[in-house]
């Protein structure tokens, strides 16, 4: 039992970091139809920016996390200026998809030349004691209770963003119906634009808080992007709650594959889970609905 | 008859003319590289990528060397140039790399080969063009095993490596011995000799596990671990795994004797990748370098790669780079002012010296043993403090 306890406590929290994660590709995705591939590139960069202001500079932890989910944005901006708006005016998605792949390979190609060579592994301190923590009879890190009481947090900050703010519903009315949208006079390009942003910052946050698990290095986006879209798929693409438990199952999967299976089914049940949603439930836990023909 | 005497002129006129050419260009190929003031190196191994620290960073250590040994007047009055390839850490672009630096670039030697499955690959290539190769990243025991004539490594190599974790273990009293490793190209290159070894020994390991290699967790090895009641876990894992691994197997009260290899030889930065304070008690691990970065003993080379590379902190990577270079050079010098290919390769095959950043000497002997590093040295931490192990 103390077996099964240790590897769903440990799937959870490691589900955390996948949700927060997947939280961003959603919510471009909703706002755009289009899959960031350069998402975990973003959540790359935001961990190497707080990297730059806290540990090179010296600067005290909320400035340079809050300093690392501003340029984050900003980076996200740019990404939509410079890749997506351009290209989505001449409605060509496959193009769009491309380029996203690519930029991914120039984030990390700017990352390698900037911050690449203080060593392999770069070390991020934690926002709090790195000893583990007992939690009902569990020893968990501490850091991990951190991720965990984030990715709730963010969940519940975007439900309330999307709920109850302006911006928030415009990006949904985009997301609902884009021309619809631009009928009633909303300026999706702008929308799109802070979607980006969004996407961007989230990954951004969600990088500062993994990085002392995580530790950083140019190449942390790609499979962590892999596992997060996994969740994203599972919980629908379209669906916040959905990417947040699609983390949290994808997290604990994983574990339990590791764990009765055998240890190399660890890195391969994500990309399992894919192919089996894809094939039996194509529009995941909490996707739109099946389209019924009449 | 008199078409015959012109046809058997003309043929042995080409043959004459072919022969001259083939001779003309073996003796070029002997010199190429060299001018009355400079001799060009080439090197090829990643600049990218997720183990670009194995190409670029070595080649920044090795462009240290030559910015030194040019500062001081070169060898034999000739500056040594570094010309650095591209090959992905790729088989194709390894053996493209090489065919660049030997017949386009003609370099009169290269140093380099940082991925062992891209180096493996280009050794035809390499053997066939006869240009005199010093490797100083990749590891698999067949890059110089069985020696080629024109081949050498400075780098401990896999086998090498996996013999000596497992007598380590064996004379630290192990009983049940685990593996924990990572599936690539690398880490096979470490795990088969391993096995073979352990084979050899008659060791069974209780538990033989997979971890990859962005690993964010390892809790099920761990646990696994801990349930086989295992006293010595022989890890062929990078830092970030190797990190992950022992950081949760603390977790959850498990500490064996963890037995790493050069991967993670920069204890410094591995302590702070575990991120648990006094993580590190049961850890040991082998290195090829001497000295950790930070280390006042390697301060002028410290200052050399931060002078040149301002982005760089003096890494292991470049510290193997600074070892194999100080190598190359020695064997330039050795071979003379008349320096051809052969007397290269005579220079490197009798080659004994000590090294500033090498934990043991450098012995080559030709046609004997091309593996011309042969000493791991052993690291842990005692009261805190970085120890090399007898």
């Amino acid at each position: 039992m103390e077996y099964l306890s240790y590897l769903v406590a440990t799937g959870i929290s490691t589900g955390a970091l996948y949700a927060l994660v997947a939280l961003g590709i959603v919510v471009i995705y909703k706002a755009t139809q289009v899959v960031n591939f350069a998402h975990g590139e973003m959540f790359m960069l935001g961990g190497f920016f707080a990297f730059t202001f806290h540990v090179m500079l010296g600067w005290p932890y909320l400035p340079s996390f809050a300093l690392a989910v501003a340029l984050a944005f900003a980076v996200g901006i740019a990404v939509d200026r410079i890749a997506f708006r351009p290209l989505m005016q001449r409605q060509t998605l496959v193009s769009v998809l491309l380029v996203m792949i690519g930029l991914s390979f120039v984030l990390k190609g700017v990352a390698r030349w900037l911050w690449g060579g203080k060593g392999d592994y770069l070390t991020f301190p934690p926002l709090i004691s790195p000893e583990p923590l007992s939690f009902a009879g569990i020893m968990v890190m501490s850091q991990q209770l951190v991720v965990l009481g984030a990715a709730c947090a963010v969940m519940i900050v975007f439900a309330l963003f999307f709920k109850l703010t302006r911006a928030g519903r415009f990006m949904q009315a985009t997301a609902d119906n884009q021309k619809a949208a631009k009928l009633v006079g909303l300026r999706t390009d702008r929308v799109y634009m802070y979607t980006f942003g969004v996407g961007s910052a989230v990954a951004a946050a969600a990088a500062v808080l993994m990085a002392p698990l995580t530790l950083l290095y140019p190449d942390i986006g790609f499979m962590l992007f892999i596992k997060a879209f996994a969740a994203a798929v599972l919980g629908g693409l379209t669906s916040i709650p959905g990417a947040v438990v699609g983390g949290f199952l994808i997290g604990i999967i994983e574990q339990l594959a590791a764990g009765y299976l055998h240890t190399a089914m660890q890195e391969v049940a994500a990309f399992i889970v894919i192919m089996i949603v894809m094939i039996f439930i194509p529009t995941g836990l909490f996707g739109l609905g099946r389209v019924r023909k009449v | 008859m008199r078409r015959r005497y012109q046809v058997a002129a003309i043929t042995a006129a080409l043959a004459f003319g072919t022969g001259l050419a083939a001779g003309t260009a073996s003796a070029d190929a002997h010199t190429q590289g060299i001018t009355d003031t400079e001799v060009r190196i080439g090197a090829f191994g990643p600049f990218g990528g997720p183990v670009y620290l194995y190409g670029k960073l070595v080649m920044n250590g090795v462009e240290a060397v030559f910015d030194k040994v040019n500062a001081e007047g070169g060898v034999h009055g000739r500056n040594v140039v570094l010309v650095r390839e591209d090959d992905n850490c790729k088989p194709e672009g390894a053996i493209a790399a090489v065919k660049k630096l030997a017949y386009d670039q003609k370099v009169f030697a290269i140093i380099g080969g940082a991925c062992s499955n891209a180096t493996l690959a280009s050794v035809p290539e390499l053997e066939k063009s006869g240009i005199p190769m010093v490797v100083n990243s990749a590891v698999a025991d067949g890059i110089t095993d069985p020696p080629k004539t024109n081949i050498y490594t400075t780098q401990l190599t896999s086998g090498v490596e996996s013999r000596a974790q497992i007598d380590f273990a064996l004379a630290r009293g192990a009983k049940k011995m685990a593996v924990v490793r990572m599936t690539d190209a690398w880490a096979m290159a470490r795990y088969n000799p391993l096995i073979a070894y352990a084979e050899e020994k008659g060791i069974e390991f209780v538990e033989n596990l997979e971890l990859g290699v962005d690993a964010n967790d390892a809790t099920p090895q761990a646990l696994k671990l801990k349930g086989a009641g295992v006293d010595a876990v022989i890890m062929i894992l990078y830092p970030k795994p190797g990190a992950v691994l022992i950081r949760d197997s603390l977790k959850i009260g498990s500490n064996p004797l963890w037995v790493g290899q050069t991967a993670i030889n920069d204890f410094v930065a591995f302590e702070k990748q575990v991120g648990v304070p006094d993580a590190l008690t049961n850890f040991v691990t082998i290195t090829a370098t001497a000295y950790q970065p930070g280390d006042p003993e390697v301060k002028e080379w410290t200052d050399r790669v931060k002078a040149l590379f301002p982005n760089d902190e003096l890494s292991v990577f470049n510290m193997n780079g600074i070892g194999s270079a100080q190598v190359l050079v020695e064997a330039l010098r050795k071979a003379g002012r008349d320096l051809t290919r052969d007397g290269f390769l005579a220079a490197m095959g009798d080659m004994d010296m000590e090294v500033d950043v090498y934990a043991g000497p450098i012995k080559c002997q030709a046609g004997v043993s091309h593996q011309c590093n042969q000493h791991p040295g052993w690291l842990a931490l005692e009261d805190g403090k970085v120890v090399k192990l007898q």
